[in-house]
């Protein structure tokens, strides 16, 4: 966890429990606007959305972390996610509830999630920090799919893989 | 290997496309200087560059290989198929080699030892032969000719006039620029000519020997060599085109081209500098190579800049500024053209295609004993770099089908009654924004009998099935039909022939195919420009809005929604244009159940030769924009082939009717 050590975190909130992401991975936040329901996908992934010209699939956050499914209002906000994934990188829209401030952390602040109950290996949330009572969860990007989503992604694919992506 | 060896492997691939090239150009035409020189300072440059960047086995085939043809141009050797056959088999083997990644593995490899033996054997064994052999003296001179031609009739330039065709012909004869002078009425005025070629005066003459009443043709021996080395030339030819001839400007560049030529004599031509100079000569354009990471950025860029531009152009609908809405207009047209220009940026010409094709059909006529001839025309049409790679196979297979099942033995050839050389052409050219791309061969062309026997006994078709001509040559086409060997035999086309479907489709391109039995086949390939760009029908289900590509649309049929819903499933038969159609309600398959409509629209579409139809809400118009792919999240959506942004920033789902299976 050294890696972790004196990074500054961009905090976002799901519902009532407070959330942080390395802030080298957002590449900005923007408010949602349409979003175009693609058709056959799992029900996390809400479809695409239009960031001044690139197209971003779009990740219900709430229902990816095993939370209800998110109802959009006027807080609600997307986070532009840089992900590097074996090799290859790609942009994904994760949409919270709110988004709140860039915080900074040491290595000390951080706890490891082992200490969480019912913690499940390579689950996003990797860490929390205590701060009087008040706790923020780790999470880290790349875990956002894990290889069971991979996985499953393929499995519901029952054709072959040669697509045009 | 480190950068700038790679840069070296990329470049020699290149060079070794243009080596080929002149090898063949050179085999057919051994008595022209330009090609022979072209091939020599190639291999120069192959060889400076392999011995500078550590590729030793490389540099020395080169060297060898060099020495050879330093004599052909010496005049003191002669070009034979023996050299020719060991030139082209050498570097064929160098480019399999630069696939190595590794630089010791390239050097290590004893796979050029054979050809740089034969090199060095080739040297001991022809050269006293040759030696005494006069051809040098008989060769003919490479002459820069001016041709005035005025015709004496009336004639526009896009008329019939065989006197057209002629400028043309002439224009093939060696390096050459035709410029065109209109008379106000659109009609042709005068030519001018400037060739470079080795033909005599007295066989361009020859060639005006039809219409001499029609026109008079001045001709003036401009100066030995050719003029087109001068890089200072063709901006001399660009002026021409606006003013009139300027004759001591003309005649300045002929003292100069005449001093360069007594330079180049005294200087040392194997200097590097003086091949990187004429090179940068060659062409009339000068080109720079460019990362297609920078180009697609630019792409997107400019796709950011359309959307805007449509936002602000609706924006200022809505306030109603005059002002405002003369500059948004203006951007408009502005932007238009930096898209299309971008889009440009991005096309290669077909040049290597062509080039590689010539070296198949040389290969493949002398391994099957068959006399074939390749004609292209319209090698410089552009097309995406992307699109030509992954056409390049498909290609190979469609000539090679031509060569080995199309035309027949010189002896069978003569029976019919046609020459002994038969004749497979390509010919490119661009209409809209599609690339189209038509491979003919004076074969036996193919039976449809034997085709359709085939498909009964397969069981693909119904014995008693009632199809047209086209149909059964469609055909072959078929996955069912064309892996069977048997058919090749018997039918002269087939095997793998649904492999080149299959690409076709997958760039949303079209294929046809024309045959008349004993006369020839025709194979009609049309691609769109860029594999980015979609034109297609804008279609609506429930809020979605989706994109049907254009070329697999038969016609339109608005029914009832109520005839839709007789059945549970997401496809059934509807009696549309008064007959059956399986068609797949997009609404049903995709989930939707908001906004029931009144209407539905069905799209009769033919898909791998059968048709079929979907059904959506609503038809709301012709589209033709740029398509992104949906990303890694969406990779098992491969029924939609990617996304597009429509001018108001929301987006639609392009549909990729093949995989829609139902």
């Amino acid at each position: 966890m050294t890696s972790v050590a004196t990074n500054s975190y961009l905090t976002f909130s799901l519902g009532e429990e407070k959330f942080a992401v390395p802030v080298d991975c957002v590449q900005e936040v923007v408010e949602l606007e349409q979003v175009t329901k693609v058709p056959h996908a799992p029900e996390y992934m809400l479809g695409i959305i239009n960031l001044r010209g690139k197209v971003l699939p779009l990740l219900d956050t709430r229902l990816k972390l095993g939370l209800s499914k998110t109802v959009p209002t006027r807080k609600s906000r997307v986070l532009v996610i840089n992900l590097g994934w074996e090799e290859k990188h790609f942009q994904l829209g994760a949409l919270v509830d709110t988004a709140r401030e860039v915080v900074e952390f040491t290595a000390g602040d951080i706890h490891s999630a082992q200490q969480i109950e019912n913690y499940k290996a390579g689950a996003p949330i990797t860490g929390f920090v205590n701060r009087q009572g008040d706790i923020t969860l780790i999470m880290e990007a790349s875990r956002i799919f894990t290889t069971a989503d991979i996985i499953q992604l393929e499995h519901s694919a029952h054709i072959n893989h040669s697509t045009h992506s | 290997m480190d950068s700038n060896q790679k840069r070296f492997v990329a470049d020699v691939l290149d060079l070794l496309n243009e080596l080929d090239e002149g090898l063949l150009q050179l085999e057919s035409n051994p008595q022209v200087r330009a090609p022979l020189e072209q091939v020599f300072r190639t291999m120069h440059t192959i060889k400076g560059g392999a011995n500078m960047f550590g590729f030793t086995t490389i540099g020395e085939l080169a060297h060898h290989l060099e020495g050879l043809y330093d004599l052909v141009r010496q005049g003191k050797m002669q070009v034979t198929d023996k050299l020719m056959s060991i030139t082209l088999q050498a570097f064929d083997k160098v480019r399999d080699l630069l696939k190595e990644k590794d630089i010791a593995k390239i050097n290590g490899s004893n796979a050029l030892q054979e050809y740089i033996l034969a090199a060095k054997q080739y040297h001991v064994d022809d050269n006293p032969l040759l030696a005494n052999t006069t051809s040098s003296g008989q060769k003919d001179e490479l002459v820069t000719f001016l041709l005035t031609i005025t015709p004496t009739i009336k004639l526009t330039p896009d008329g019939n006039h065989p006197l057209l065709f002629i400028i043309e012909d002439i224009a093939a004869l060696g390096t050459s620029r035709s410029l065109m002078r209109l008379q106000p009425s659109g009609d042709v005025q005068q030519w001018l000519a400037f060739i470079a070629t080795t033909s005599p005066q007295p066989e361009l003459e020859s060639y005006f020997l039809f219409v001499e009443n029609e026109c008079q043709v001045e001709y003036d021996r401009l100066t030995t060599g050719s003029l087109f080395e001068l890089p200072e030339f063709s901006g001399f030819l660009d002026q021409v085109v606006n003013d009139s001839l300027n004759k001591e400007k003309l005649e300045a560049l002929i003292k100069l081209h005449l001093e360069r030529q007594k330079q180049q004599a005294s200087m040392d031509i194997e200097s590097d500098k003086d091949v990187v100079e004429r090179k940068k000569s060659s062409g009339n354009d000068s080109y720079i190579k460019v990362n297609k990471h920078k180009v697609d950025d630019l792409l997107n860029w400019i796709s950011e800049l359309i959307i805007l531009q449509a936002q602000l152009t609706t924006t200022a609908a809505t306030v109603q500024i005059n002002t405002l809405t003369e500059v948004a207009e203006q951007l408009e047209i502005v932007t238009d053209r930096l898209r299309d220009t971008a889009l440009e940026i991005g096309l290669v010409p077909i040049e290597t295609l062509v080039t590689k094709f010539k070296r198949l059909v040389r290969d493949l006529s002398k391994q099957l004993d068959k006399k074939v001839n390749f004609l292209s025309e319209g090698a410089d049409t552009e097309m995406d770099k992307d699109v030509i790679e992954m056409m390049t196979e498909p290609m190979i297979h469609i000539i090679r089908n031509a060569i080995d099942h199309g035309i027949e033995s010189p002896s069978q050839r003569k029976e019919a009654g046609k020459t002994e050389h038969g004749t497979v052409k390509l010919k490119a050219f661009n209409s809209s924004s599609y690339v189209n791309i038509i491979i003919s061969d004076d074969g036996k062309g193919i039976s449809k009998d034997a085709v359709l026997k085939k498909a009964v006994e397969k069981g693909i078709v119904q014995a008693d099935a009632d199809l047209t001509e086209d149909e059964i040559l469609e055909l072959i086409f078929h996955p069912g039909l064309s892996t069977a060997t048997q058919v090749s035999s018997v039918s002269g086309r087939g095997v793998g022939m649904d492999v080149v479907k299959e690409k076709i489709d997958e760039l949303r391109g079209a294929v046809t195919v024309k045959s008349h039995l004993g006369k020839g086949t025709s194979i009609h390939i049309k691609l769109p420009l860029t594999r980015s760009m979609v034109e297609g029908m804008l279609v609506k289900v429930a809020s979605t809005r989706y994109v049907v590509p254009l070329h697999v649309i038969d016609r339109i049929d608005r029914i009832a929604y109520q005839d839709l819903l007789r059945e549970d499933k997401v496809d059934q038969m509807v009696v549309v244009n008064e007959h059956p159609l399986h068609v797949l309600s997009l609404r049903k398959f995709f989930k939707e159940e908001a906004e029931v409509p009144k209407t539905s629209d069905i799209i009769s579409m033919h898909i791998n030769g059968v048709r079929k139809g979907i059904a959506v809400d609503k038809i709301e118009g012709k589209i033709q924009t740029v398509m992104k792919p949906l990303g890694e999240a969406y990779r098992q959506q491969d029924f939609i082939s990617g996304s597009t942004i429509l001018g108001n920033g929301s987006l639609a789902l392009v549909i990729d009717p093949f995989r829609l299976t139902f």
